[in-house]
C-alpha cells in the first residue's frame, strides 16, 4: 500500500519503522524542518518539509492516488483540511485522523472523515473492555465497533468444558474463530470439543459480548 | 426554535469591526475568541455578548448558541480553523448563512456550497490595486 503520513511528532518515527517493516510505500510530510532531517536520517528515506494542509505541499509530495493518508497534527482543524484535501483533490482512498479533542471524533464523522480516533477515546474504551471481567484477556473492536473480537480462557470447572461446539446452547449467537491450545492453534468446526485451559477467540457484536462471556464462564453444576 | 443570533468567531481587526457594525445595526451578536485580550479591540459601542473559548470544541459553539444562529462569520487568523467552523456551522448545525475569511484560495474547494461565502483578502487587494491603477496601467502593459 502507498501510505501518506502527514504531520505529527514523536509517533511518526515509530510508525515509519513499523510500516516499512511491512513493506509499505511511505510518503512522509512534516512542517518541522529539524524533525524532517532527523526522520530522514534515521530511516534512510526522503521526508517532505512543508505544511501538509496546503494543497501545493500535498501535490509536490506526490500523494495522488495513495491508498491511505494519516493526519497526525496536534491541531484538529489542520487534520480536517489535510484529510479533505487528500480525498477530494488527490483521490486518496482512505483518510485517518488522530485527534486531540475526543469530541471531534463525531464531528469528523459528520463531515465525512469516518476513521477518526483520539488517544483518550481509545484509552477509555480499552479500560472499559478490560474491566468487564478478569478472565477476558483481550478484546478488540473492528469495523467502527460493530464487531468485537474477544479472547477468553476456559476455566477448569467451566460448564462448557468437554462439550463439542455444536452441543452448546448459547443465549446469543457467536463464532469461535480459533482456539489456542498450547502449542497448537485449532480452527474449530462443530465437532471440536472445548477443553479446560483453551483460549477461545470469539467474534460477536459488542452488545452480546457480556452474555457470551457469562455463558462460557458458567461453572458446571455438578463440579 | 427561532434563529436570530449572529456568531462572530475570531476577533482580529476584521472580526471586531464586523461585530461592532452588526451590533450597532441592532443584531444579536455573540463574539468569540480564544484569547481574552482580543476583546479589547471591540469598540465601546459594541453591545453584544463576549465569549472566551476554543471553537474547535463543539461545546463552546453550542454554549455560544450555534443552534439559534442565523449567521456565522469565521474570521480567525487560521484558514483551517475557519474552514472547520464553516463546515460545522453549515453541515452539522444547518446555519443558513456562513462567511469565512480564507488567505489560501486553494482551500475554497472544501467549502463550496450555496450557503457558504468565502472572502479572499488576496482577491480584494488585487481588485483594489487594479482599480487604483486604473485603465492607464492596463495600456502601458
Amino acid at each position: 500500500m502507498r501510505i501518506v503520513i502527514a504531520g505529527g511528532s514523536s509517533e511518526v518515527d515509530y510508525l515509519i519503522k513499523l510500516l516499512k517493516k511491512r513493506h509499505h510505500q511511505l510518503i512522509v510530510i512534516n512542517k518541522e524542518r529539524e524533525y524532517c532531517e532527523y526522520l530522514s536520517t534515521a530511516n534512510e528515506m526522503s521526508v517532505f518539509f512543508g505544511d501538509p494542509s496546503r494543497k501545493y505541499t500535498l501535490e509536490d509530495a506526490g500523494i495522488a492516488n495513495s491508498d491511505v493518508i494519516v493526519a497526525l497534527s496536534a491541531n484538529d482543524a489542520e487534520n480536517l483540511v489535510i484529510c479533505q484535501l487528500a480525498k477530494r483533490c488527490f483521490g486518496v482512498k482512505k483518510a485517518i485522523a488522530i485527534l486531540r479533542n475526543p469530541k471531534n471524533v463525531n464531528v469528523f464523522r459528520n463531515l465525512g472523515v469516518n476513521t477518526a480516533f483520539s488517544a483518550s477515546m481509545l484509552i477509555a474504551q480499552t479500560i472499559e473492555k478490560l474491566s468487564i471481567v478478569d478472565e477476558l484477556v483481550q478484546s478488540l473492536s473492528i469495523e467502527d465497533e460493530k464487531i468485537v473480537l474477544s479472547e477468553i480462557k476456559i476455566a477448569a470447572d467451566a460448564a462448557v468444558g468437554g462439550r463439542a461446539l455444536r452441543e452448546l446452547d448459547p443465549p446469543v449467537n457467536f463464532i469461535v474463530s480459533c482456539i489456542f491450545r498450547d502449542p497448537e492453534v485449532v480452527i474449530p468446526n462443530g465437532s471440536t470439543t472445548i477443553r479446560p485451559d483453551d483460549k477461545l477467540v470469539i467474534v460477536s457484536t459488542p452488545a452480546d459480548q457480556e452474555a457470551i462471556l457469562a455463558f462460557l464462564q458458567k461453572k458446571a453444576d455438578h463440579a | 426554535m427561532k434563529r436570530d443570533k449572529i456568531l462572530v468567531i475570531g476577533l482580529g481587526r476584521f472580526g471586531s469591526g464586523i461585530a461592532v457594525r452588526l451590533s450597532l445595526s441592532g443584531e444579536d451578536v455573540i463574539a468569540i475568541d480564544k484569547d481574552d485580550d482580543s476583546f479589547r479591540k471591540l469598540a465601546d459601542t459594541y453591545s453584544g455578548y463576549q465569549l472566551v473559548g476554543d471553537v474547535l470544541d463543539v461545546d463552546i459553539l453550542e454554549n455560544a448558541g450555534i443552534r439559534q444562529a442565523k449567521t456565522v462569520i469565521a474570521t480567525t487568523d487560521d484558514d483551517n480553523v475557519n474552514i472547520m467552523v464553516a463546515e460545522i456551522a453549515s453541515r452539522i448545525y444547518g446555519v443558513q448563512e456562513v462567511f469565512l475569511r480564507l488567505v489560501d484560495q486553494d482551500k475554497a474547494v472544501l467549502i463550496e456550497s450555496q450557503n457558504v461565502h468565502p472572502i479572499f483578502p488576496y482577491l480584494l487587494s488585487m481588485a483594489e490595486f487594479d482599480r487604483i491603477r486604473g485603465p492607464k496601467g492596463g495600456e502601458s502593459r
